[in-house]
């Protein structure tokens, strides 16, 4: 059949299309509401089949006609209220416009196809006999008195008749059909010839692929209108540049360039608008998706859209498609649980699926979350080594979200069974390729339990992206803006200390983190150079390791650096005046880092100089590039030259930094990170001020409950105390030199209240500035300094600091405020002396936690460390009622040595309490799960000793 | 006598013949986009070793080949002033690096002779034959056979 006017054509099919696109939704709608009917939207479905039916009568598309007429039949009824949509009728409706979109698209075959079993399902409900979920008969009436030679290829009929999708499509006849066919197919005349037969076929294929590569966009007239402006300015603007070049016209010059400059960003804006399209075009059919799916895994699933008009590229819409069909088909069957699962654990039975899209950050985010089972990570790796992906080893030194991004390694599905909905061999990996090809990242966040969360992070646009240009050996490299996550610069005289090595593997600390160190020049293999800013020069770099920054003291200093690049810049530089020390803090020997990252992995990247970001146009590269893997392609820069654009993926991949390998490394290197903290004396938070202008002072910060400044003026002296009202009260002064032979407090008139807790009074240290609160790795010297109300000294900061024992100062000058303390008699309860182990690395810690208890009366037996003091246990363990232990020792920490103690059962009841310096949450978390029974800070001496004093007591 | 001129006709070509190091070569000048000098070049680290760099032609990413390498016949001298030859390609166009470029010569198919047999190695592969003017020999060069990326490396 032959259609003369194209364009009338073409303008039938795009608003046919556009027709059907809402049809979907609002019979989906219509659905819901049920007997609830909103005629606003019948009707609108209604004038949809209808212009349909009028187009299609003006084209002479006659079956198409009809199909529109016999639907528009039965939405005329649901609008009179005289049917009452239900699931059935909407499913036959459903189907006849998936129908009617396939004829559509396939126009001009459009009058070969064969509609009775469209036709007559639905003529049947405009007569009133409507479809019940339990009549049988009408679907197996129709197939067998129609078309029987299907009846075998179909499903049984109930079936055929509640799962839309999957089902075959009784049309796509493979027979030429009866001659009882409409008559208007029989007088056409090349009728059901074979290709014909394929056409409808692929066709219909096409169909579970709505979204297809449309050749026409729309665009609002009034984008179209800037355009044209913006084109007419860019003409005047080259008129100006010609003329301006004819003349030599040079200070012209600049003022046309910023005009053409600004027109073209403005151009450039403006196109990419056009290609933009609301995000709602592919979300949409996911409402039919889920809706068919769950019915037929007999689930009850919502599905929830946010953001349907988040605009992205035309391209991106279009190949965002599968991906996202593959994962919310993933959330439907493998996420969301049966409805008697969902029950048995208290959720709701009506399953949730949330799709939405939103900007974040110049990118877009789309979310594909379910309230679902979640994804178990010990599941997915245990899953992984049986497949052989992954070791044992490496899955012990994942994390869990590392475990659960296992799903994207390629040959893992996740189905337990495959089914025909997804795990079909199309695993997680394809989705994850097909997104790192849009330049996209995805993430799993998955709970357990409660469901899991897949965001996607997409450019708004492929074709003009940001990155983040370089430099290394010389020339300029392009990172993209997507992949960038932070500059990092380390100071020349931090490289030392901020990059660790360990094994092969560099990193460097990064906010508590390690991060891998990847050096640009290495996988590139090309020569390694620094910048030198003083020279303007790129130099050769010969070290081997990026921490081989020699310390002054270092023996091998001036070795080295005449070895490497001290040689070449004596030669650089003429004068050779310049000093080793010089060179060594010179900003070119600083580190350039650009953290990088693909999603799951995060590294950071040597570069030796960072430049501008700038917008650039990705250009590919020619074919005998194609296997350097290290690059997404290239681009031109402001002056002409080529820039290569770097792949960070492939990057860390030809660095054999791949996921899992990196985190191998990293855990390693924190393990040996930890261990070479935990050898280092413990930390204590400190709080330092002075009594005298030269004496510095220092109380545990942890025992301080705040800080006054007060004038001289405020201080009463009443009955050879001093005091202070303070809140309604008076407050006890005392100064460091009332009780320990130090220098007095000086004179001044602004003074400082360091204010105390003890004994459940509160008692104010006069002090003065400057006062600081710091966490410093403390060596306390328990013996020099040492004397009444001074435990002990320490070096902060080149100073030696006294501690200050505030509880032997206060002791001293209330003695009566103890006196009430809950101390143990020995002589009052009678019995042997009880005896407490301590454990603790630190001699002076050790020997103040050994005073307090001594003091109380009780025998103390001392280990250095967790294994001594295991040993001693075992020795003394009839004597010892109680261990108190320190965390962080060599040897057997606090956690080991209470594991230990927990596994003999001769101690399995054990008070046990654990000291710290700083008690953190996961610390406290983790004590408590191996066996010990409290946390207490050191120095605390109050509640330590109350909870001993709780212990002993119970177990006498 | 007509007749006679249009089957020469056919069977003439022009090669575009130029020097890689000291040996002459040619190829149909129907393939041959333009010639250009050395322009600035940017490295491609990680590259095949045959392949001199990438430039921007006109907005357009030409990879460039150092011919003289491509066929063993040692790397060619930059500093001599060498030529691009920007060649079309299916989908690009390709540089081709060259010491020299000699004259266009009128040459007839039939006179082309299959490459001497002793020109063995990586240098016969990538020639279909020689053509003997007067005074010299030209080594008519495969471009296909040149541009094709070869698996191996990969």
């Amino acid at each position: 059949m032959q259609i003369e006017d194209d364009e009338i054509l073409q303008g039938f099919i795009e608003e046919s299309l556009e027709h059907l696109a809402d049809i979907e939704n609002d019979l989906l709608q219509i659905e819901e509401a049920g007997s609830d009917i909103d005629e606003e939207l019948v009707n609108k479905v209604f004038r949809a089949a209808h212009s349909i039916k009028g187009g299609a009568g003006f084209m002479g598309l006659t079956v198409i006609q009809d199909l529109s007429h016999v639907m528009e039949n039965v939405l005329g009824q649901i609008r009179s209220r005289k049917l009452i949509p239900n699931p059935e009728i909407i499913n036959v409706l459903l189907q006849a416009s998936d129908k009617l979109q396939t004829m559509i698209e396939d126009v001009q075959n459009s009058n070969d196809y064969d509609i009775q079993d469209h036709l007559i399902p639905l003529n049947e409900i405009v007569e009133g006999n409507v479809p019940q979920a339990v009549i049988e008969s009408v679907p197996t009436e129709y197939l067998s008195e129609d078309i029987e030679e299907e009846a075998e290829m179909a499903p049984t009929p109930p079936e055929e008749f509640s799962i839309p999708e999957p089902a075959p499509e009784p049309a796509v006849v493979t027979a030429p059909p009866e001659p009882s066919v409409t008559a208007e197919i029989a007088a056409t005349p090349e009728i059901s010839t074979p290709s014909s037969v394929t056409s409808s076929t692929t066709g219909n294929a096409k169909k579970q692929d709505p979204v297809k590569m449309d050749t026409s966009i729309r665009v609002h007239v009034s984008l179209l209108d800037s355009l044209m402006t913006l084109a007419g300015e860019l003409v005047l603007s080259r008129n100006q540049l010609l003329q301006t070049i004819s003349s030599d016209d040079v200070r012209n010059a600049e003022v046309v360039g910023q005009r053409i400059d600004l027109i073209t960003s403005e151009l450039q804006e403006a196109i990419m608008l056009t290609r933009m399209q609301p995000i709602g075009n592919v979300f949409n059919k996911f409402n039919r998706v889920v809706r068919d799916l769950s019915s037929k895994l007999g689930k009850n699933i919502d599905l929830t859209i946010v953001g349907k008009d988040v605009e992205l590229d035309k391209t991106i819409i279009e190949l965002i498609n599968d991906p996202l069909t593959h994962l919310v088909r993933n959330s439907v069957d493998h996420g969301i649980e049966m409805p008697d699962e969902r029950a048995r654990v208290g959720k709701s039975p009506k399953g949730l699926v949330i799709l939405k899209a939103y900007h974040e950050a110049g990118q877009v985010v789309i979310e594909i979350s379910d309230d679902g089972k979640g994804l178990d990570g010990n599941i997915l790796g245990a899953s992984a080594i049986t497949k052989g992906l992954i070791t044992a080893e490496q899955l012990q030194l994942m994390s869990d979200k590392e475990k659960v991004n296992l799903i994207f390694l390629p040959g893992f599905s996740m189905a337990k069974q495959v089914t025909d909905v997804s795990g079909r061999g199309v695993g997680m990996d394809v989705v994850k390729t097909n997104l790192d090809k849009l330049g996209g990242q995805v993430d799993i966040i998955s709970e357990p339990g409660h469901g899991t969360t897949i965001s996607i992070k997409l450019p708004l646009t492929l074709a003009i992206i940001p990155c983040q240009i370089i430099m290394t050996g010389g020339e300029r490299y392009a990172i993209p803006q997507v992949n960038l996550e932070e500059l990092l610069r380390i100071p020349a005289k931090h490289v030392k200390e901020r990059v660790e090595r360990v094994g092969n593997a560099e990193v460097v600390r990064l906010r508590g983190n390690l991060l891998p160190l990847i050096r640009l020049s290495d996988v590139l293999g090309i020569e390694r150079t620094y910048f030198d800013i003083n020279t303007n020069k790129y130099k050769q770099d010969r070290r081997e390791r990026i921490s081989d920054r020699r310390g002054k003291e270092s023996p091998f200093f001036k070795n080295e650096d005449d070895n490497t690049q001290e040689s070449e810049i004596n030669t650089v530089d003429a004068e050779g005046a310049r000093s080793n020390s010089d060179r060594r803090y010179a900003a070119s020997s600083a580190l350039n880092i650009v953290v990088v990252s693909n999603g799951a992995l995060k590294y950071g990247l040597i570069v030796d100089r960072l430049q501008d970001s700038e917008e650039i146009v990705i250009k590919p590269l020619g074919r005998h590039l194609q296997q350097c893997k290290g690059y997404a392609g290239a681009t031109i820069m402001g002056d002409g030259r080529i820039a290569l654009i770097l792949d960070v993926t492939n990057l860390a991949r030809m660095a054999h930094l791949t996921s899992i390998d990196g985190t191998d490394r990293a855990t390693e290197v924190a393990m040996a990170a930890e261990d070479k903290v935990k050898a280092q004396k413990d930390k204590q938070a400190l709080l330092t001020f002075r009594s005298s202008e030269k004496e510095q002072f220092a109380v545990p910060l942890n025992q301080v409950e705040r800080i006054e400044k007060i004038k001289r003026s405020d201080i009463e002296e009443l009955g050879g105390k001093k005091v202070m009202q303070y809140r309604g009260g008076s407050l006890s002064l005392l100064a460091v030199d009332d009780v320990a032979m130090v220098q007095p407090l000086a004179d001044n008139d602004n003074l400082l209240v360091i204010v105390f807790n003890i004994a459940s009074q509160i008692v104010g240290l006069l002090a003065i500035g400057p006062i600081d609160a710091m966490e410093i790795s403390v060596a306390i010297d328990g013996v020099t300094l040492k004397q009444p109300g001074i435990m002990g000294s320490t070096i902060i900061d080149g100073q030696t600091t006294m501690l200050v024992d505030i509880f032997e100062v206060v002791g001293a000058l209330y003695p009566e405020w103890f006196e009430n303390q809950e101390v143990y008699e020995v002589e009052e309860e009678g019995g042997p002396v009880p005896t407490i182990l301590i454990a603790e690395d630190s001699n002076f810690f050790r020997n103040q936690v050994k005073s307090y208890m001594t003091e109380s009366g009780y025998n103390v037996i001392e280990g250095e460390d967790g294994a001594i003091a295991w040993d001693l246990l075992q020795e003394h363990g009839d004597e010892i009622s109680i261990v108190v232990t320190d965390i962080e020792m060599p040897n057997m920490n606090g956690f080991q040595l209470t594991e230990t103690i927990r596994k003999d059962p001769r101690f399995s009841s054990m008070p046990i309490i654990a000291l710290t310096t700083l008690a953190g949450e996961e610390d406290v978390a983790k004590g408590k799960a191996v066996g010990v029974n409290e946390y207490h800070i050191k120095l605390d001496k109050e509640k330590l000793m109350a909870s001993v004093h709780h212990y002993i007591k119970q177990l006498h | 006598m007509e007749k006679q001129d249009q089957a020469a006709n056919k069977n003439l070509v022009e090669l575009a013949t130029f020097m890689i190091g000291d040996a002459l070569c040619g190829m149909d000048i129907l393939k041959v986009q333009e010639i250009n000098k050395l322009i600035e070049m940017t490295a491609v680290p990680q590259a095949p070793s045959y392949v001199l760099g990438i430039l921007n032609l006109r907005g357009q990413i030409v990879t460039s080949i150092d011919l003289g390498k491509k066929l063993g016949l040692g790397e060619t001298d930059l500093s001599l002033d060498p030529r691009n030859i920007i060649v079309n390609s299916p989908g690009e166009h390709i540089g081709l690096l060259v010491s020299k470029i000699s004259d266009v010569v009128q040459a007839n198919k039939e006179r082309f002779e299959p490459p001497p047999s002793n020109m063995g190695g990586i240098q016969g592969e990538f020639f279909t034959g020689v053509y003997k003017t007067e005074d010299k020999l030209i080594g008519i060069l495969d471009v296909e056979k040149v541009l094709r990326v070869e698996e191996i490396n990969q």
